[in-house]
């Protein structure tokens, strides 16, 4: 069975800047990979590309088979809509939709709205009575988890998330993290971005970046 | 530092200023040109109107009745009285000597044609381009031009005392052969000393009027035709006027020194005839009511609607720009939090933001008068004809009132951003 | 879900749509005001040149040969080309519309009073009042047509004669005459001051010329295609006449009425481009605030157009309602312009609404130009590094 994620000498550039410097490696389904390294060392370039917010300046980067190097913009959108679920360190919420209306809109997005599913997915995440609540109402755990139903509504292959416990305390990290071993556990395929070592741990395997370049590829042991 | 803080906020963000200084130049554009032409307007209305011709007319006083039918008299020149040509210069001495913009003498002789099929008709003498002397010493260039723009040439009009015609056309249409361009007619039976005098044929002039039926000659041939030389019967006056107000209808007898002053300072036709009266004494000034009196109301109902359009239109400007710099100071949340996070005071926020945004009304106001002084010539000049000169005075104006919509437009969101907490701004809601 | 987002996004930036929406409702307002008052300003300013009396002349076409000898006058006029009553007036009594304000014939007679000549003019006395509305009946009598026996005359022969109301003259013309009593003075500020006016069957008899007028004058309303239309229609009717619009007034009122129409698209004009301004002003900012949000929508697989629906959508609702709040307001606005100029009612003209809504949509998408520079982002620049 190929690869969900294969990744061959890619290279970004922005300007003088060398983000990415020929990074290769593979992802299966299922796995959890955690991203590492120091700032600047290109990890969120990386993600960007795996989720079709940026192209590389050169190589390939297969996701679900389908080359997002070579994408147009339009391949890009369906590509964001419909293979992947971003979960971003702010949260991103739109401040003025409630939390249900938040989940809907990446099924507009995508293609049609479906009231129930959005329910459903927001009880998954353990938010069944918050649904009605504005982002400005719900705590920073309770945001991310929206963000998390959003990203899983339209059934991803992958599952990207940047520091996605960056911006919550100790007890909503916790809370956030447990959901996201239930997501493993049910099969999702997640690549985190992280730079602390006991979120690290949770993954699969640690791939490490250092200057736009792979450093390691750690298993968890 | 108040003033490195406010420099400092021109140099960053210059777009974003633009826009607003952009609405405020359109929107003073808008006020300034509007304010002109409406200035204007009634100037420029007033000429326009006098191409309905003369709306005053100047008869002996001492005379007996006109037979007077569609414009023609009919009288035989040894009946009624005459006015002085000489006396026509002064027309161009009185107060309004400026607001006379032209004047027409006519003199209506029964004459007699030899050869041909008309016998009968009347000899119109008056002035097409005759340069009246002035006491003054200069000359005024006067004649149907002025007083009768309606009336339509074919070939051209007879030279200043030159033994030339013009022929009415009605009359025309009854003798093609003898009455046409280039041909000679003969007079017969005149009672002056040129009462067998030859005229050439130089146009057929359609009036719409009784005048069709005439033959329409210089001044002087008629005077010698008839034995009256220097003199004529009427005379029509074509006065730029404004129109009437309380004032002008009183009796001049009856206003004090104050109001007379300002009743013979206006050029109300009744003024202005007033003026005539006294340049030519013998003469009976009358308005040609139905000329003056309309050309009055009218004026003034459009003069009306113009200054009514004008604050209409001023009030959408300011409205618009007091939106804009509404929009403006709302885009600064951030900064105002920013700055009372700090630690500044409202008052001193406010003095800021205001300094700023009077300095952008002013600059926005100063452009938009230039811009709006070129539009009011433009739209002067499509409108009109003429191009409307822009007025200085207006300069203070459009500036007091740039700074007053801006600064009403940016104290509301002003005064709410100031009192509010600054947390919330900063966390980005 | 469309139909949410775009209330919740109108909601959520209220305090800036309020403030274009300010700009929007009072451009519309004037303009639906101006669009409202023109229409009624024509008809108005036409009414007004009215008073300058008629300003159309039926006469006999000029090619007339002289072949009615008998003249008006033996002594002075050439002879005037006569015109058949019945003919010519039944035409005009056909062609009667609203519009025209009053129609009168018109025969003239220099006869005389005693041994001084005066000219007698032969006319229908209620229509000739009408077409002269600058006149002024001293006494205030109201005429008839059929009236016989008495006459207006002129304020110039009254003192020549030392006539009033009441008064007896006798006018003569070759060997006839008619008795008739002065039922008012007209002081008329022009040559009518020396004429006197009867009803037009005594000058006939008097002139032995019978059925017979020299003109007819008529006073027609409405604007100015309008009336052309009408005397090209007169005219067809009346084929060997000379059926004419006074030119004077013509000229007069055509061009008044052009530069009036011309002046006020001028202001609409201004005042269009100054709101799109407002808007472009609003939106530039509203721009700058949704980047973060656009950059959302782009990363969760929203396309360009379906991003862009939204913001057009939003622009239009503010366009489309600050349209109808300043049709509702323009009417109130042109009603009391009404008033100031004219002192009379303005009847508002529904189909302006539309007309303004459309524009005001189209000003708010063209300052809705910003937005479209949104489609531009890329979501990666913005969501990074905040």
């Amino acid at each position: 069975m190929a690869a969900l994620v294969q990744i061959e000498n890619l290279r970004k550039e922005f300007g003088n800047v060398r983000a990415l410097d020929g990074v290769t490696f593979t992802v299966e389904a299922g796995e959890w990979i955690a991203i590492m390294g120091p700032s600047g060392s290109g990890k969120t370039t990386l993600i960007n590309i795996l989720g079709g917010l940026d192209s590389p300046t050169s190589g390939k980067a297969v996701v679900d088979g389908t080359d997002v190097a070579r994408l147009d913009e339009a391949g890009l959108t369906r590509f964001r809509a419909e293979k992947i679920g971003f979960v971003f360190q702010q949260f991103h919420l739109v401040s003025y939709l409630t939390a249900l209306e938040n989940v809907m809109l990446a099924q507009y997005f995508h293609s049609t709205t479906d009231e129930g599913e959005a329910r459903a997915a927001l009880e998954r995440v353990g938010l069944a009575d918050r649904i009605d609540h504005l982002p400005s109402e719900l705590s920073g755990g309770e945001q991310q988890r929206v963000a998390v139903a959003r990203a899983l509504i339209n059934q991803p292959k992958l599952i990207l998330a940047d520091e996605p416990t960056g911006n919550l305390d100790e007890a909503n990290e916790e809370i956030v993290l447990r959901l996201f071993r239930e997501l493993h556990a049910e099969g999702h395929t997640i690549l985190m971005v992280t730079h602390a070592h006991s979120i690290g741990q949770l993954a699969d395997r640690r791939i490490d970046l250092a200057h736009g370049r792979l450093a390691q590829v750690k298993l968890r042991v | 530092m108040f003033a490195r803080i406010v420099g400092q906020s021109f140099a960053r963000n210059p777009r974003r200023k633009m826009l607003t200084v952009a609405a405020l130049v359109v929107g003073m554009a808008v006020a300034t040109a509007t304010l002109t032409i409406a200035l204007e307007v009634g100037d420029r209305m007033a000429r326009e109107f006098r191409s309905l011709g003369a709306n005053l007319l100047v008869t002996p006083q001492s005379d007996t009745l006109p037979l007077e039918i569609g414009g023609v008299d009919y009288r035989p020149v040894d009946e009624g009285a005459y006015l002085n040509e000489a006396d026509l210069g002064k027309l161009k001495t009185i107060f309004w000597r400026h607001n006379i913009l032209g004047f027409t003498p006519f003199l209506d002789v029964p004459s007699q044609l030899a050869g041909g099929r008309v016998t009968n008709t009347t000899l119109i003498g008056t002035w097409y381009e005759h340069e009246v002397p002035v006491p003054d010493g200069t000359t005024f260039k006067t004649g149907l031009g002025a007083t009768h723009p309606s009336w339509q040439i074919r070939g051209r009009w007879f030279r200043d005392g030159a033994n030339e015609a013009v022929v009415g056309a009605a009359l025309a249409a009854k003798d093609r052969e003898a009455l046409a361009i280039g041909k000679k007619i003969q007079l017969t039976h005149g009672d002056g000393a040129n009462s067998a005098a030859s005229l050439d044929v130089t146009g057929i002039v359609s009036t719409g009027g009784a005048e069709d039926n005439a033959i329409l000659v210089p001044l002087s041939v008629a005077q010698n035709y008839s034995g009256h030389p220097g003199e004529f019967r009427q005379l029509y006056v074509s006065a730029l006027t404004k129109p009437a107000d309380a004032l002008a209808d009183r009796d001049p007898k009856s206003l004090t020194p104050a109001e007379y002053d300002r009743w013979f300072c206006s050029p109300y036709i009744s003024s202005i005839s007033y003026q005539i009266q006294q340049a030519l004494p013998g003469g009976d000034v009358r308005a040609i009511r139905k000329v003056a009196d309309s050309e009055g109301r009218i004026l003034s109902r459009v003069s009306t609607l113009l200054w009514i359009v004008t604050l209409a239109a001023l009030i959408a400007a300011g409205l618009a720009v007091a939106a804009t710099s509404a929009a403006a100071v709302l885009e600064r949340r951030i900064e105002i939090g920013v700055m009372k996070a700090i630690g500044a005071t409202n008052t001193a926020v406010t003095a800021l933001f205001l300094t700023e945004h009077l300095t952008l009304a002013l600059i926005g106001g100063a452009i938009g008068f230039l811009l709006g002084a070129g539009l009011a010539r433009f739209l002067g000049a499509s409108v009109f004809g003429t191009p409307a000169s822009p007025r200085i005075i207006l300069l203070p104006v459009v500036l007091g009132l740039a700074a007053l919509v801006a600064l009403i437009g940016g104290l509301i969101p002003l005064w709410r951003a100031a009192r509010f907490d600054p947390a919330p701004i900063l966390r980005g809601e | 879900m469309f139909g949410r987002l775009l209330w919740k996004m109108l909601r959520s930036n209220r305090g800036r749509l309020a403030v274009a929406l300010v700009a929007v409702a009072s451009g519309a307002t004037v303009i639906s005001a101006l669009l409202n008052l023109q229409f009624d300003i024509e008809r108005k300013l036409t009414q007004e040149f009215r008073a300058f009396g008629a300003n159309v002349v039926i006469s006999r076409a000029g090619s007339a040969e002289g072949a009615d000898a008998s003249q008006s006058t033996p002594e002075v006029r050439g002879s005037p080309a006569l015109m058949d009553q019945a003919a010519v007036l039944g035409q005009v009594e056909k062609m009667q519309t609203p519009d025209v304000v009053a129609a009168a014939p018109y025969l003239y007679v220099v006869a005389r009073v005693g041994d001084v000549p005066i000219v007698a003019v032969g006319t229908w006395l209620d229509q000739a009042r009408k077409l002269q509305p600058t006149w002024k009946l001293t006494g205030g009598w109201d005429p008839s047509r059929a009236d016989e026996g008495r006459c207006l005359v002129g304020r110039n022969v009254a003192r020549q004669f030392q006539l009033a109301p009441g008064s007896e003259i006798e006018l003569k013309y070759l060997a006839n005459s008619a008795h008739l009593r002065v039922a008012d003075v007209v002081d008329a500020g022009g040559a009518e001051d020396n004429q006197i006016f009867v009803n037009l069957p005594v000058v006939q008899k008097l002139a032995a010329l019978d059925g017979r007028i020299e003109l007819v004058q008529l006073s027609v309303s409405g604007t100015g295609p309008g009336i052309g239309n009408y005397v090209s229609r007169l005219a067809s009717s009346l084929p060997g006449y000379d059926v004419r619009p006074v030119r004077q007034v013509a000229e007069a009122e055509g061009n008044l009425l052009d530069r009036t129409r011309l002046l006020i698209l001028s202001m609409v004009v201004l005042i269009l481009v100054l709101t799109a301004l407002c808007v472009l002003a609003t939106m530039a900012a509203l721009a700058m605030e949704r980047r973060k949000n656009v950059g959302l929508m782009k990363a969760l697989g929203g396309s360009i157009s379906r991003i862009m629906e939204l913001f057009l959508a939003e622009v239009s609702v503010l366009g489309a309602v600050g349209g109808l709040i300043g049709c509702i307001a323009g009417v109130a606005l042109a009603e009391w312009m009404g008033r100031r100029v004219f002192g009379t009612s303005i009847t508002p003209r529904w189909d302006v609404f539309p007309l303004t809504i459309a524009m005001m949509v189209g000003v708010a998408l063209a300052g809705a130009l910003p937005l479209r520079l949104l489609g531009k982002i890329r979501p990666a620049v913005i969501l990074r590094g905040e």
